[in-house]
């Protein structure tokens, strides 16, 4: 079965999609004004909220998630009880095996179920950057997601985004216009013994890719508007956004 | 532009690539001071990989005892560039025999080779947080000391458990015992 999709659409002043917003703790990138209009459902994790407050002052009151989640060691206390007040609901997730990234999206799959939501995509802006090991965090999190939600996810900070193709085939529309120059095919978890692609300028054919062998970067497209990715293990897929 | 003498304390001894991102006036600079050009086109490696292909051919030339070579940069920006430098030191074993280290704001990463590692982390510039990271497969058995959530013989994986945000036990030693590959990282502190 082949799983078509558009990564940038939501970005797109004129997309359908329905998608769920999650904030996590790094530079809000400009996008978050648009993508949060549209949204069906908004949460932030533990320092989103700080980025949010921050980001939005003098207009806060357009900006109020539905839920902000965490172990609270990064959020400020006045940022708490600011959206606190705003009737947000604040929910503590203080286990320390899981990420507060992990802990909001399992949250939010409940609310998604609780309104009986139709949701396409859940877009995460953040966790690109930063500390290293905080990077890694949220790519595990797009492995363990599979177990929490059927929603794929995207994540996205500056000009990169990342997303977790499952095994089997993928079609990508990749001609939104808002596509930037490179991308990139990275088996973070394991090597990919068969991967095949079409539609970008240095192809797969039945490769095999994984660190210290090849992994696929700067890559770029071939201009027919589709990328079409199939591999035998979960493979990262990660894309520029233009400017 | 910096005093003259201040220029001449920072030329390198040679910058290497495939040039598509160096300004023409700073690589003219840079030749004019007599460091060494050295263009490598070649678009299955990147320029960091390549040129520490360069880096131990020099090292071999001028027979130098070298300990590790330390990277800055790497770990921030477009998200395939992060990755390009892990996968460097993974083809790094290849290249040299020397450690890399890689370095950038509060992050440093380390490949920990299969075997057993002993790491001293008492230098007072450690920062808060480590971490175990199995990029490219899983480790099927990891062991560690000296961190605030030890590994007994446990698989370390993406989608089974990824060890972040973790820390040190305050016994200024950190042992990792790996059966593959092992990205360690570690903060700096500021």
């Amino acid at each position: 079965m082949e799983h078509a999709f558009t990564p940038l659409e939501p970005l797109l002043p004129t997309g359908k999609l329905k998608y769920c917003l999650v904030v996590l703790n790094q530079p809000l990138d400009k996008c978050v004004r648009h993508l949060w209009s549209k949204a069906l459902l908004r949460a932030c994790a533990d320092g989103g909220a700080n980025r949010l407050y921050d980001t939005m002052e003098g207009e806060r009151e357009s900006f109020l998630p539905e839920f902000i989640s965490g172990d609270f060691d990064s959020i400020r206390p006045e940022v708490k009880e600011y959206y606190a007040v705003k009737g947000c609901e604040i929910i503590s997730t203080p286990d320390q095996d899981h990420t507060d990234f992990t802990k909001c999206l399992e949250l939010l799959q409940k609310k998604i179920e609780e309104k009986d939501l139709q949701v396409d995509v859940i877009v995460t802006l953040g966790g690109l950057g930063g500390r290293f090991d905080q990077i890694m965090a949220s790519v595990s999190t797009l492995f363990q997601a599979t177990c929490i939600t059927p929603v794929p996810i995207i994540i996205i900070q500056e000009e990169s985004l990342i997303y977790l193709l499952q095994p089997g085939k993928h079609k990508m529309h990749v001609d939104t216009g808002m596509e930037g120059d490179w991308c990139g095919l990275i088996p973070v978890g394991q090597s990919c013994n068969h991967v095949t692609t079409t539609g970008l300028k240095w192809n797969l054919t039945n490769n095999m890719l994984g660190f210290g062998t090849l992994v696929s970067t700067s890559n770029t497209y071939d201009g027919s508007g589709v990328v079409t990715v199939e591999t035998d293990h979960p493979l990262l897929w990660t894309m520029a956004i233009k400017n | 532009m910096c005093s003259s003498s201040l220029e001449q304390s920072f030329l390198p001894e040679f910058i290497s690539g495939d040039f598509d991102s160096i300004r023409p006036e700073v690589k003219e600079y840079y030749a004019v001071k007599g460091c060494e050009i050295i263009s490598t086109p070649d678009q299955d490696h990147t320029d960091f990989t390549k040129c520490l292909e360069l880096l131990q051919k020099k090292i071999e030339e001028k027979d130098l005892q070298v300990d590790v070579i330390v990277t800055l940069g790497g770990l921030g920006g477009r998200f395939d560039q992060i990755m390009a430098s892990v996968s460097t030191l993974f083809q790094a074993t290849c290249i040299t025999p020397v450690p890399i280290i890689i370095i950038q704001e509060e992050s440093l990463i380390y490949l920990l080779q299969p075997g057993k590692h002993k790491m001293h982390v008492d230098t007072g510039m450690e920062g808060d947080w480590c971490g175990l990271i199995p990029v490219g497969q899983s480790c099927n058995h990891v062991t560690t000391t000296g961190l605030k959530w030890n590994l007994t013989n446990n698989m370390l994986g993406f989608g089974t458990l990824v060890s972040t945000s973790n820390t040190y036990d305050g016994s200024g030693v950190v042992t990792v015992e790996t059966d593959h590959p092992l990205l360690w990282t570690m903060a700096i502190k500021n």
